[in-house]
């Protein structure tokens, strides 16, 4: 019997992980091919889109770079649309944070009547569906008379991303148990106390990787932001699909494949967060 | 210790400890969940007012009718219903099967660097613009693009690959992918291995053993991965704009296309709120019968 056991091991079943690992490999090149063909056709010398390309030069680089320092008004607004996507990830990330790790961390400690509603309620933003959310902010923002771009680019980006935030900030608490907090109030420290010295050390983790994901969530999102900007504020996912309505020029290429780098480096950067832990979604 | 002496004997009954220890959870609770509450507020009240548009006359925001959904009995609305709801189905199994592999291979990795070399690969489409996808497959299925060049090399005339369902398909696989691998994952990775030993110990060759212990078990997972896939699918404009053209007009597309260029928002509301119905309403009934499924498999 014990033979059946290193059967499945080693022996004659050998072959399982090697199709496996084929056909993930098969898998997951289909999943970089789209992206790797970006980067390739950047450098394409040709005036208009084929593959392969007749030759290859940086000309698309050069009429990137122009697009960004150059003086005509395209230029500034590719600049201007990088940086309003940025700074809006960066206040959604530190406002998800703020509302998602005290939300957490009353699902992970209390018991109370309505907790599996609550629950629900939380995930609600994952499965809504996010073309209808955008038009119901869009309804409401235009019926309130709510100007302010900025923050309500921030409020549907906030609420796409907290879900995944709290997740994850729930996943690094339920393997801990509470006998640190009781520790702590037995010696005397209050609640608020106990939450910033202990409960928060302990969370870190999951606040880190959950607000890096929400940073990621948030510079790449598109549909809530496609409804809510104006011609004052654009993100920058929405400067790309409204200069391409028009017509897919090759400087499409390699301004995407600059912003595919920066989101290389996140994406890398949310990788190494997670580390040996698991992500949340 | 004086101090909470002090405290217990100024109040004048146990019970009143009792409700005053039991108001200050409240309190604690609210505040603790109030802030996020606050953002789902804001969720739930933009839902409603999308759903008072809804039965609004289009310029006259205050009138009440049910036109809009009557206009939805349109030959184009329906159509549009039935496309959307055949492609997020198609695309959710498909992305579900093809992460199976994925996810085996994830869960079982022992390697660190490998492990998240591969879970790298994997959230990429996830978290990456999805227009740059979209671009991707233009220029795989473009005419003079990769697949025809390979296909011109080939001696073959291809035919136009973009701008069909299938395109948009291919897309919507592409961009939900990891939606479905990572719950997978977790759930396989929560199967010990000594209960695979045990089965082969006791006689089940490999392929009963994933059909009747890995499988089985993994289906939490899998449900997961499929509501995800399903209401992320369901809810696509951008794919289906682009790789469809103008022949592909999901639910996604006609909601677009009447809050944006056609200003008919009465009518967007009224397709939204179908979309968000139906969606819910076709996960309920997947999550129920998922978990009768399973309980019939288990005895």
């Amino acid at each position: 019997m014990s033979s059946r056991v290193g059967a499945l091991r080693r022996g004659k079943l050998n072959a399982e992980p090697i199709i496996l690992s084929v056909l993930s490999a098969i898998i997951l090149l289909f999943l970089l091919v789209p992206i790797v063909m970006v980067i390739l056709v950047s450098f394409s010398a040709d005036d208009t889109l084929q593959f392969p390309p007749s030759s290859w030069s940086l000309r698309w680089y050069q009429a990137a770079l122009e697009l960004f320092v150059g003086p005509n008004a395209a230029v500034v607004r590719f600049r201007e649309s990088l940086l309003t996507s940025l700074e809006v990830a960066c206040v959604v990330m530190i406002i998800a944070a703020v509302i998602s790790a005290p939300a957490a961390y009353a699902l992970a400690r209390y018991h109370f009547r309505g907790k599996l509603l609550v629950e629900q309620l939380i995930s609600l933003p994952i499965v809504f569906p996010v073309i209808v959310l955008g038009v119901a902010l869009l309804v409401m923002v235009s019926r309130l008379g709510i100007g302010m771009v900025f923050w309500r680019i921030v409020v549907a980006h906030v609420i796409i991303t907290f879900p995944f935030v709290v997740r994850n900030c729930t996943t690094s608490l339920a393997g801990l148990s509470s006998s640190l907090e009781e520790a702590a109030y037995t010696l005397g420290a209050n609640r608020l106390h106990s939450f910033t010295e202990i409960v928060l050390p302990l969370m870190r983790p999951g606040i880190l990787s959950g607000s890096m994901l929400a940073f990621v969530l948030s510079f790449n999102h598109l549909t809530t932001s496609y409804f809510l900007s104006t011609v004052d504020l654009i993100p920058l996912p929405v400067w790309l699909i409204q200069r391409n309505a028009v017509n897919l020029d090759l400087t499409t290429f390699s301004l995407s494949s600059m912003v595919i780098c920066i989101d290389v480096a996140l994406i890398w950067g949310l990788d190494w967060l997670i580390g040996k832990r698991r992500l949340t979604l | 210790m004086a101090q909470q002496v002090d405290h217990i004997s100024s109040l004048p009954t146990a019970a009143a400890a009792v409700r005053r220890r039991s108001v200050r959870r409240i309190l604690t609770l609210v505040s603790f969940l109030g802030p996020a509450g606050l953002f789902l507020a804001v969720l739930i009240a933009a839902a409603l007012m999308a759903l008072r548009m809804s039965v609004s006359r289009e310029n006259a925001e205050s009138a009440w009718t049910v036109a809009s959904y009557g206009a939805l009995g349109a030959g184009i609305y329906l159509s549009s219903m039935l496309l959307t709801l055949k492609l997020s189905l198609l695309s959710t199994m498909i992305a579900v099967v093809l992460s199976l592999p994925v996810a085996m291979v994830l869960a079982r990795l022992r390697n660190d660097t490998v492990r998240s070399l591969m879970l790298f690969v994997v959230l990429l489409p996830l978290l990456m613009n999805v227009l740059f996808q979209v671009y991707g497959w233009m220029v795989i299925l473009s005419p003079g693009a990769l697949v025809d060049s390979l296909a011109g090399a080939l001696g073959l005339n291809a035919p136009l690959l973009l701008y069909n369902q299938p395109s948009v398909l291919i897309g919507l696989v592409q961009s939900s992918f990891p939606l479905a691998v990572l719950p997978i994952t977790n759930a396989l990775r929560n199967i010990p291995m000594s209960i695979e030993e045990a089965a082969a110990t006791l006689g089940g060759n490999r392929v009963r053993t994933l059909w009747h212990i890995v499988f089985p078990l993994s289906m939490p997972g899998i449900v997961a991965a499929s509501l995800l896939v399903f209401a992320f699918n369901a809810s696509d404009w951008v794919i289906a704009l682009l790789l469809g053209g103008d022949r592909v007009t999901t639910m996604g597309v006609l909601i677009r296309d009447e809050m944006g260029p056609l200003l008919n928002w009465p009518i967007g509301s009224a397709l939204g709120t179908v979309l968000v119905v139906a969606t819910l309403i076709i996960l309920a009934v997947y999550q129920r019968l998922t978990s009768r499924y399973a309980e019939l498999w288990r005895t």
